[in-house]
């Protein structure tokens, strides 16, 4: 295998609620933002269909093509507009604008322009600019003719909505609502009459959207009242009516297509459906479980979508009940627990949902499910102190769960509990076998299993900021009534009043290493009887782990004063220590292999090595630029076999980081080239469907109209035979070029072999029907794509073309008239 | 990759539904149940990923069904200098399925787009479809029929590129070859095709019913010395109907055998066989077979020519459901499919019924010839909507959990006894003079309380109740006596109660404590009259650290959050009880206590009396001089005092607890817990 140089990936994707995501025409698609990347998402499966890609920059906006609803556009930050066959994945027109593109409006009534919010001199002043498509047949346009439509909006594209017709179009920010009429170019400016007021000062507007048949915009505010605007072409006798149930921010307002409905939603995770713009005609589709952050309605009227902060899309039917959920990786809160690996499922397990945990399947990059620990009422609301799920832990081969949760509302108040979960076999889940009220009496640092090979009771370790460590026994509690086992404190540790901040255990279980503040403690776990300590005086532990495998007699520690120190246990002394600024160090569990992340100004290094040896196996500078917070060696199905010393390491595990933003990243060592050519191998299968009974009853009409019209039209149209079926040209193709005979030799056979005899024709017929039909589709959404003529038969096009030519146009058109025209009647007569 | 199992005879059997693992990362699992519908389940998290009926689903139901080698989906983009945005490639997703039906039409559905791609009928088979297979590298589908006809499909254009007849009777079964050149079928015999020209290359027989499933076992030949022309000694498997043998068959470069070489045996007809290729001539080759009995047999076995004997199974894997009681018996539940993951080492089981399979990924590490799992799967029915739709799972939270809260035995490490080599020096020669006089003086109460039974039958007498109870551990007893309010009963109670039973009413108390917090209150009253009565008594128990752990525990997380001004008034009330029940105790003398071990007792007990009381004034009664003083001036300072004594007290816990903790040797003394209260 050739291998290349080591190169940062994402993983997970990016988020797919930065914008509104956009259904397809006939809703089988949904489009959405993630990253540089749009997604095509299945509504039917939630499968991702295709992964348009060709943006340098973070897509900020997407839109169908009103003229062609098998096109879609979208808009970067890096400037460009790109125009995309989403049926195929195919780019089809790149417009390149210049300036850093924020949102895309495309209303139908725009013919060859779109709009666009850009930013202009200052970085936060936005613009919203009408830019002109040019006409051209080239795959790069320059589109420079950008005229100014609207100045000082807000960058949200939630904050500007086109009119009944694109007769207006209304954009708000702070406490004014703008509204600018295209025909007669002029701008209309309403304020809210309170909005001075101090006392009101919370009605800031939040989002604006417009009704497509009437004079009506509907605008939500950010006291959670939604209003809705009439008569606003004229000065002074505007109206507007209110509607209020969200108690919070309005985020998102949608019209439904017909306009008879308007959907709100915000952080109460309802959606609200105002059924005729009346405050009694309410509906509610509850316990969407996140902050509602885009709403958006699919042009056919059948489905809704609501995209939330959690990182996923619902798709939503029409009579409010939801039909499918494209998740990504939850990225809505910080991650407390860090990351782990369900040995069972081999699933990424971190923080998800409020109170969740989430597996998440990094083999298919889709998330599993979340696990519910807290298993309370997650209620939506600003301010709120919840219960945070702090950590969590796998022992015994995934047998055993350990989570702690915690809610602090002031100092004094903790609230702590330690829950210990079994994996049942029998029921495939995990059920409740112990909860700890107050572990400890202070925050829980570390938690940790004794992950052994041998059989022996379970243990677990907790470590705690009261500067005690407990260690927990699995314990038969079995009484009269039952068998069961439960866990019990066995032993409490202490040194000297200081605060535990990390444990581990050595690979075989045999010690544990217990870091006090600047001081590692290291016990027998046997009898549980104080072994050594070390101390460097570099600062407090915060990062502990031990060697694995031939380098278990290593304890690595790594300070805050940026001191990575290697003591050897059989010695007690200090192997080594170097000066490094590690921020996550993550031992390989099927290697020897340590893993550290530094920090410096410029971005986050990676450095792996083996405690025994002086020279690190890798160095990777400048990983990302962000901090990393988290990161976790995942072993892999099939190792790899890379030879070369730099990658070894990454041969029978793989490592996967997380950095602040929250984004997944590992390492691939595959050329982008090596992943991209797989597709041209991509298994292209057309599709035919024939089968619909309507199609039997037409069909069979049909093909006696296009007898007709062939008999009528004089037999013009040639039916094709199929070229694989005649031996002439098979022969032709399939023999060597050096024992053929001359052209001119050659030549009358193959002629011959191309006209058509009587018998094949009739045979042919609906074969040729198909066709016909294809060629008819194609035509239809190719409409502009000049440049991709699907190059179907090579050998065919040239005289499908001539025979096509032949027929002049007003010919043509008279054919499909009389394709048109019902001659039903004459077979009744 | 693997051959689904064709559904032939019973419909009611769950076994033998055409199903397939998609390929590579066996992501989904895709089963056409004898209802017509096809599911997909995703098996990492046994969620059903979606559901199609075919327009057609009840005439033609679907006979069998085969994925097609894979599409690449997500693809990654270059790396740009600026930006690292760039996504992994989640390698290669199955799409397309197969599915043939009982009318003779082939059904294209694509599993991400969640509906019909395409429809293969015309010139195609004009009956049952008995098996698929796509070819791995061009995109052709291989379609066998009872048509007697195989049918190479270009899926690409939907059309039949190649027809023709592939046996007298009807064709069940196709193989292709690993190096896709070849194409094995089944019909009378077993023929090897050639691809390009059609024309037969090879025949085996040996089969005398019809074939159910083909499969290559191997893509290298087992000697490398001689060029390999991609088929020559090349292994390929058979299963068939109404069959309990697998034959394995060697395609030879001359054509004279033409016998099995070996054979595995297993209890029933395979209906679903996965094998795991061996890349090199060491590995064995690992072979799942599910039967319609419903367990798997799983071999192991390095296929180097013949072997006569047939060859039975390395380990056998039976599911069943738990037996409640002796009410119900456990029940085999009947496995539908077993697929090897991608390392070779676990298997994926389907189980259940086909209406809601179960997906498990089982570990195969263990040698034992025969793993039965026992499995719930009871509540499968249910119908599981909700989850589906928001992804959440939650786990079982019952009230069998066991629940540690502050102060309940397990929530902190128990109070061990203290181990004899700990405490060897100091308190030898203490400790085994007492200890025998211990032993002796609780042999002698225990005669002291017969006797007092014997002589005064109260009955209704509270120390007599009290006695008997704790002795019998009879809790109507018992309760008569501790649910009493009577503050002053208590004391006498106590004050006359016998020696002996000080500990198991102490223990009792515990008990009680631990429960209901209104109960709890009364026992407040009665362990403080305790402790404060039976002081002296107590702190002479050398294994009192043990004892009474629990209780010191309990009474430390619950008095936690007003621990100085329980020290404070602990230490009043001691004084002044002890202060007035000297007094008292001048002129009262307990009659029961027969000077039976006077001469023994006294000695040590005044000892170790002196002892304590020395230790009492050293700790305490400077420190409660000290409090009573600090008490004057609280007006003035209250909150700097209290916070610097309560961090001195907590220093003197701590220093307290873990000088008994690690060294184990400290008794408890009794002030600490009376102070407590």
């Amino acid at each position: 295998m050739m291998e290349d140089t080591l190169r940062v990936v994402h993983c997970g994707g990016s988020e797919l609620n930065f914008r509104r995501a956009v259904f397809s025409a006939d809703s089988k698609f949904i489009f959405c933002v993630s990253g540089d990347f749009v997604k095509v998402y299945s509504t039917a499966t939630e499968e991702c269909v295709h992964m348009l890609h060709g943006h340098r920059n973070l897509v900020t906006g997407i839109q169908l093509n009103p003229n062609n609803h098998l096109q879609l556009y979208s808009c970067s930050v890096d400037g460009t507009i790109k125009l995309w066959d989403y049926l195929d994945g195919i780019l089809i027109k790149t417009f390149v604008v210049g300036h850093k593109l924020h949102a895309l409006f495309t209303p139908a009534s725009a013919e060859d322009s779109v709009f666009a919010t850009i930013t202009k001199e200052k970085p936060d002043v936005f613009q919203l600019v009408s830019v002109k498509l040019p006409k051209s047949s080239n795959q790069e346009i320059e589109a420079k003719e950008v005229s100014f439509v609207l100045d000082y909006i807000n960058e949200s594209p939630k904050c500007i909505a086109f009119g009944n017709k694109g007769e207006y179009v209304a954009a708000v920010r702070d406490f004014y609502l703008s509204v600018y009429f295209f025909k007669k170019k002029t701008t209309s400016r309403f304020t809210l009459s309170s909005s001075r007021n101090k006392k009101h000062s919370k009605n800031n507007f939040t989002c604006v959207a417009c009704h497509p048949k009437e004079d009506c915009i509907a605008s939500g505010h950010k006291d959670g009242k939604i209003r809705l605007w009439r008569n606003f072409d004229d000065d002074k006798k505007y109206t507007y009516t209110c509607l209020h149930w969200h108690h919070d921010m309005v985020m998102d307002l949608a019209f439904s297509v017909t306009g008879n409905s308007l959907l709100s939603g915000g952080r109460e995770s309802v959606l609200v459906e105002w059924r005729d713009a009346t405050e009694k005609n309410k509906e509610f589709l509850p316990r969407l479980g996140a902050t509602i952050e885009h709403i958006s309605v699919s042009p056919a009227g059948d489905l809704f979508c609501t995209s939330h902060s959690d990182n996923k899309i619902i798709v939503i039917h029409r009579n409010l009940e939801a039909s499918a959920v494209i998740q990504g990786l939850v990225k809505d809160r910080s991650i407390f627990t860090g990351m782990m690996i369900d040995p069972r499922t081999k699933a990424l397990v971190l923080n998800g949902k409020p109170g969740h945990l989430q597996f998440y399947s990094l083999q298919n990059d889709k998330q599993l499910y979340n696990l519910d620990i807290i298993q309370q009422e997650y209620i939506n609301d600003y301010g709120l102190i919840q219960i945070e799920l702090t950590k969590a832990a796998f022992g015994c081969q995934g047998n055993w769960l350990a989570t702690v949760e915690q809610r602090q509302e002031k100092e004094t108040e903790l609230e702590l509990q330690m829950k210990l979960w079994t994996y049942n076999k029998k029921t495939q889940g995990f059920v409740l076998n112990t909860r700890v009220n107050m572990p400890h009496e202070d925050h829980i640092t570390a938690l940790c299993f004794r992950n052994a090979e041998k059989s022996e009771t379970p243990t677990l370790v907790t470590a705690s900021k009261d500067g005690h460590f407990k260690v927990w026994i699995l314990t038969d509690d079995s009484d009269i009534y039952k068998k069961a086992v439960g866990w019990t404190c066995d032993f409490v540790g202490n040194y000297h009043k200081y605060q535990a901040t990390n444990c581990c255990f050595s690979e075989d279980g045999s010690v544990l290493a217990v870091s006090f503040e600047e001081i590692v403690t290291i016990w027998d776990s046997e009898t549980w009887e104080l072994k050594c300590t070390f101390c460097q005086r570099a600062g407090k532990i915060r990062h502990l782990c031990f060697g694995r495998l031939t380098c278990s007699k290593y304890l690595l520690g790594a300070t805050e004063k940026d001191i990575l120190c290697c003591w050897n246990l059989l010695s007690c002394a200090l192997e080594w220590s170097t000066k490094l600024n590690v921020r996550v160090m993550e031992p390989d569990p099927s290697s020897e292999n340590i893993a550290a992340i530094s920090q410096s100004t410029v971005g986050s290094d990676l450095f792996v090595f083996k405690p025994s040896e002086p020279r690190p196996l890798c160095i990777q500078k400048n990983i990302t630029r962000e901090e990393v917070h988290w990161g976790v060696f995942v072993p892999r199905d099939v190792p790899e076999s890379f030879t070369s010393e730099a990658y070894q390491w990454l041969n029978r595990s793989q490592f996967y980081f997380l950095t602040k933003s929250q984004s997944l990243l590992t390492f691939s060592t595959k050329s982008p080239e090596e992943k991209l050519t797989p597709t041209s191998k991509q298994l292209l299968a057309e599709e035919s469907l024939p089968t619909t009974p309507f199609y039997f009853i037409l069909g069979k009409h049909r093909q006696q109209q296009d007898e007709k019209l062939n008999e009528t039209s004089g037999n013009e149209l040639v039916q094709l035979p199929l070229t694989e079926n005649i031996p002439e040209i098979n022969e032709l193709l399939h023999t060597p070029a050096h024992v053929l005979p001359s052209a001119s030799f050659l030549c009358s056979m193959f002629i011959n072999s191309l006209l058509l005899s009587k018998e094949t024709k009739s045979t042919k017929e609906i074969s040729d029907d198909v066709v016909m039909e294809e060629e008819k589709e194609s035509v239809d959404s190719d409409e502009e794509n000049d440049f991709i003529e699907e190059v179907q038969d090579t050998k065919n096009t040239d005289l499908e073309e001539d025979i096509i030519h032949q027929l002049s146009k007003s010919e043509e058109k008279e054919l499909r008239k009389l394709r048109k025209v019902d001659y039903s009647w004459i077979t009744a007569l | 990759m693997a051959a689904g199992g064709r559904s032939s005879g019973d419909p009611l059997s769950p076994a033998g539904v055409p199903c397939a693992f998609s390929p590579q990362s066996q992501a989904l699992f895709a089963l056409a149940s004898t209802d017509g519908h096809l599911r997909v389940w995703e098996t990492a998290n046994n969620r059903l990923h979606q559901e199609y009926v075919p327009s057609a689903h009840l005439s033609g139901t679907c006979t069998c069904l085969a994925w097609a080698p894979g599409r690449l989906q997500a693809k990654e983009s270059h790396q740009r200098k600026k930006r690292k945005s760039e996504a992994i490639g989640t390698g290669d997703q199955a799409d397309l399925l197969a599915l043939g039906t009982a009318v003779g039409s082939i059904l294209l559905y694509s599993t991400v787009k969640g509906e019909l791609h395409s429809k293969l009928i015309s010139g195609g088979h004009d009956n049952k479809v008995n098996c698929i297979q796509w070819h791995q590298d061009n995109g052709c589908l291989y379609s066998c029929s009872d048509d007697k006809h195989i049918v190479e499909w270009n899926t690409q254009t939907c059309k039949v590129k190649c027809k023709w007849k592939g046996d007298n009777s009807s064709v069940s079964s196709l193989c292709i070859s690993p190096n896709g050149k070849m194409l094995l079928s089944a019909g009378r015999t077993i023929k090897l095709w050639v691809l390009e020209t059609k024309e037969i290359y090879r025949h085996f027989t040996g089969h005398a019913t019809p074939v159910s499933s083909l499969m290559f076992t191997t893509i290298r030949p087992p000697n490398e010395s001689q060029p390999f022309d991609g088929i020559t000694g090349l292994y390929f498997l058979s299963g068939a109907v109404h069959d309990r043998l697998l034959n394995v068959w060697q395609v030879r470069s001359e054509n004279k055998e033409k016998n099995a070489v070996m054979s595995f045996t297993v209890t029933d007809e395979p209906v679903y066989i996965d094998l795991t290729l061996s890349e090199n001539k060491e590995e064995p080759v690992k072979l799942a077979v599910v039967c319609r009995d419903g367990q798997v047999h799983l071999f192991e076995h390095i296929l180097n020519g013949y072997c006569k004997k047939p060859l039975t199974s390395n380990c056998t894997i039976q599911i069943a459901t738990p037996g409640k009681g002796k009410k119900s018996t456990p029940k085999p539940i009947p496995i539908l499919a077993a697929g090897f993951c991608s390392d070779k080492m676990s298997l994926l089981l389907v189980y259940g019924n086909w209406f809601q399979p179960t997906i498990e990924r089982v570990a195969l590490n263990s040698k034992e010839p025969h793993m039965c799992l026992v499995r719930d799967i009871s509540n499968c029915w249910m119908p599981k909507v909700e989850t589906a739709v928001t992804k959440v799972r939650t786990p079982v939270m019952n009230s069998e959990a066991k629940i540690l809260v502050p102060g309940i035995p397990g929530h902190r490490a128990a109070i061990k006894p203290a181990f004899p080599q700990t405490e060897e020096l100091e308190s030898k020669r203490k400790l085994g003079e007492n200890e025998v006089s211990i032993e002796e003086r609780l042999g002698a109460m225990d005669i002291d309380a017969k006797k007092e039974k014997a002589t005064r039958p109260q009955t209704n007498s509270f120390p007599v109740l009290l006695a008997q109870g704790l002795e019998s551990n009879d809790f109507e007893m018992l309760n008569k006596v501790l649910q009493t309010k009577n503050l002053n009963l208590i004391k006498k109670t106590v004050l006359r109660m016998p020696l002996h039973a000080v500990i198991p009413l102490l223990q009792e108390l515990t008990k009680r404590l631990q429960g209901h917090p209104n109960s709890a209150v009364l026992m407040v009253q009665w362990l403080k009259c305790v402790l404060t009565v039976h002081a002296s008594y107590l702190s002479t128990l050398p294994d009192l650290v043990p004892q009474l752990g629990t209780l010191y525990q309990l009474m430390e997380s619950r008095v936690k959050t007003f621990q100085k001004l329980s020290h404070l008034h602990g230490k009043l009330i001691l004084l002044i009880t002890q202060v007035s029940a000297s007094e008292k105790t001048k002129g009262a003398t307990c009659p029961e206590q027969k000077a039976k071990l006077v001469y023994e007792e006294e000695s040590s007990e005044e000892e170790s009396d002196d002892e304590l009381a020395d230790k009492d004034s050293d700790d305490n009664w400077d420190e409660d001089e000290e409090e009573e003083e600090s008490e004057k001036d609280e007006d003035v300072d209250e909150e700097e005092d209290e916070d610097a004594e309560e961090k001195d007290e907590n220093g003197e816990d701590r220093d307290v607890t873990s000088e008994k903790e690690l060294n184990g040797d400290s008794d408890l003394d009794p002030e600490n817990e009376s102070e407590e209260e």
